[in-house]
């Protein structure tokens, strides 16, 4: 084809394409609280068994009774890019880990507000396969893995090495992504990992490694991931916010109701075996209820290590956490 | 004309401050003044806190060398067979072709598998990146040499071995240059993706930023892009001059 004969069938391509990425923007910023059916913009992280009420609310129809048309705003594979979605105004809700919201909002860098949490512990120290480690002492001269500086998970590695009386000089923490954990406990590049759920179980039925201890032995009912919501619409949406805080309430106490259904559909949700699911969901604690001072303990964690710069811990967790619309109410 | 090559920098700076200054690119972005800052705070307190600047250039240096160093080593034999031999070229053009387009970040599980957390499997992915850029421009550059000089070396007396290396290869020479010098930028392009596989040292740009963006600080993110720009520009830089030297005869 000649140029001259290209171009226009350039152009045609390019706004063709320009038009559906238009037709396919979703309806956002509606004015004022909507009557009739609520559309809610909800964040997820992608196969993410801590959120599995997110996924449970939604097929069982919760959602939907209380009126609600929850819409997958973004799956993200990591907090830091949903936090993002967050600022640039993209979602209304959302579910992700402490870390990032915590340091996101610590930073000004995105505006929203815990409105429930989605679940405790759910975290665990695995060691690698022939490594004789029968406590958290022995991982002495050891590699240790973490899937972030400043994580929760990064937080629970130190309590521990500190209940065990080992120096953070005498261990090598380095930073691997959960995925490639499995991996690089296979071939012995690290000796542990600490990681959340479903990676513990999935290290022991892939037969890579074991879990040493789990995080509730460390930091009982230590934060994990939450429901969070945009500032913003909060204030215009929050009868809005209290539906889809009802659906989740009902939600986890259903998973807590019927642990072996909830297993098999958090399978679903996530591709994981569902013998993985199984072993995982029974790690993790599922609740609701928000424990400020957990959360307030972290956000001391990340002031101490410059992440973020707060005045007040507590104050800055009594403005981030908002139970107004549990059940009962306010804290 | 030249003085664009000052001004254009400059009026892109600009603007970036002024818009990112009102706040028009969103919460998120740094303006130019704060990524100064973020780098001078890179240099002088490092970040995580403790691991500087120089330290994570030097690693990813060392990374991106490897792996580029490897993707010339291999690349440049293999395009000049390619390009010199037809049946060479038709029996690896398709695989060379399928390899291709596949991200060097889809590699990344398949790379800590075989070569481990570190060094190797960062600059595996590197080399990824750079090896096919560098095949593909010295295929065609020795496909491009005039047959009469091949013909006229070989009225000579001249070998298959000595037409390959004494006209084939100088006459491409131009082309595989310029597939060096695409190579290596791509390599840095993939220095993210290369240092996700998981960094022993704790240093690496790609993992200085990774980091940066996992706690929220954009300055450093900026930071670490800007120091990755000025490097890769260097680099092609002395390619440039490398190759000026080296193509005196033109």
């Amino acid at each position: 084809m000649r140029p001259s004969r290209a171009l226009p069938a350039v152009i045609a391509v390019a706004l063709a394409a320009f038009c559906a990425m238009a037709l396919s923007l979703p309806l956002a910023g509606c004015g004022g609280e909507p009557q009739g059916t609520r559309v809610v913009r909800m964040g997820i992280l992608r196969n993410d068994l801590h959120q599995v009420a997110y996924y449970i609310a939604r097929e069982k129809g919760f959602f939907a009774d209380e009126g609600l048309d929850v819409r997958e705003g973004g799956a993200f594979s990591a907090g830091p890019e949903e936090m993002s979605a967050f600022s640039a105004g993209d979602l209304d809700m959302g579910y992700a880990g402490t870390a990032p919201v915590v340091t996101f909002a610590g930073q000004d860098m995105a505006d929203v507000r815990i409105v429930a949490q989605a679940n405790m512990e759910g975290s665990a120290i695995v060691v690698r396969n022939g490594l004789e480690a029968p406590d958290v002492e022995s991982l002495k001269g050891r590699t240790i893995a973490v899937p972030g500086y400043s994580t929760v998970q990064d937080f629970l590695l130190r309590l521990a090495l500190d209940k065990a009386d080992v120096s953070e000089k005498d261990v090598s923490i380095i930073v691997v992504k959960p995925p490639e954990m499995i991996p690089a406990l296979s071939a012995g590049q690290v000796d542990a990992a600490v990681v959340w759920e479903p990676y513990p179980s999935m290290v022991a039925a892939q037969k890579a490694g074991r879990v040493l201890v789990t995080s509730d032995e460390i930091w009982p009912h230590h934060p994990c991931c939450m429901l969070v919501a945009d500032a913003g619409f909060l204030r215009e949406n929050p009868d809005t916010v209290r539906r889809v805080v009802a659906a989740h309430v009902r939600a986890t106490e259903y998973i807590n109701e019927n642990e072996l259904e909830a297993a098999d559909m958090a399978h679903l949700f996530t591709g994981q075996p569902n013998d993985v699911a199984r072993a995982a969901m029974k790690n993790i604690e599922f609740s609701f209820r928000p424990r400020p001072e957990g959360i307030e303990r972290y956000v001391e964690f990340l002031k101490d290590n410059g992440v973020i710069k707060v005045d007040s811990p507590g104050a800055f967790t009594r403005a981030l956490v908002d139970t107004a619309f549990l059940p009962g109410g306010g804290s | 004309m030249k003085k664009w090559k000052v001004l254009s920098p400059l009026i892109v700076l600009a603007l970036w401050q002024l818009l990112a200054g009102l706040g028009l690119l969103g919460k998120s972005t740094p303006t130019p003044v704060e990524v100064a800052q973020g780098i001078y705070q890179l240099t002088v307190t490092g970040f995580p806190p403790g691991y500087r600047l120089p330290g994570h250039i030097a690693a990813s240096l060392g990374r991106v060398l490897l792996g580029f160093g490897m993707a010339t080593l291999f690349a440049v034999p293999l395009g000049i067979l390619m390009g010199w031999s037809p049946a060479f070229d038709n029996a690896l053009d398709p695989l060379v072709e399928v390899v291709r387009p596949v991200p060097p970040l889809a590699w990344l599980p398949l790379a800590l598998t075989w070569f481990g957390l570190g060094m190797f499997s960062s600059a595996f992915l590197i080399f990824l990146g750079a090896f096919f850029p560098i095949v593909l421009n010295t295929v065609s550059g020795v496909k491009s040499v005039d047959p009469y000089l091949v013909e006229a070396a070989r009225t000579l007396g001249a070998g298959e071995a000595t037409v390959l290396a004494r006209v084939l290869a100088p006459a491409a020479l131009p082309s595989i240059i310029t597939g060096m010098r695409i190579g290596v930028g791509i390599g840095w392009m993939t220095v993210i993706a290369a240092e996700m596989v998981g960094v022993k040292s704790g240093y690496g740009l790609g993992y200085m930023i990774l980091t940066a963006r996992d706690v929220a600080r954009f300055d450093y993110v900026v930071a670490g892009m800007v120091v990755i720009g000025v490097i890769g520009f260097l680099m092609d830089r002395l390619i440039k001059a490398a190759e000026k030297r080296v193509l005196r005869w033109r």
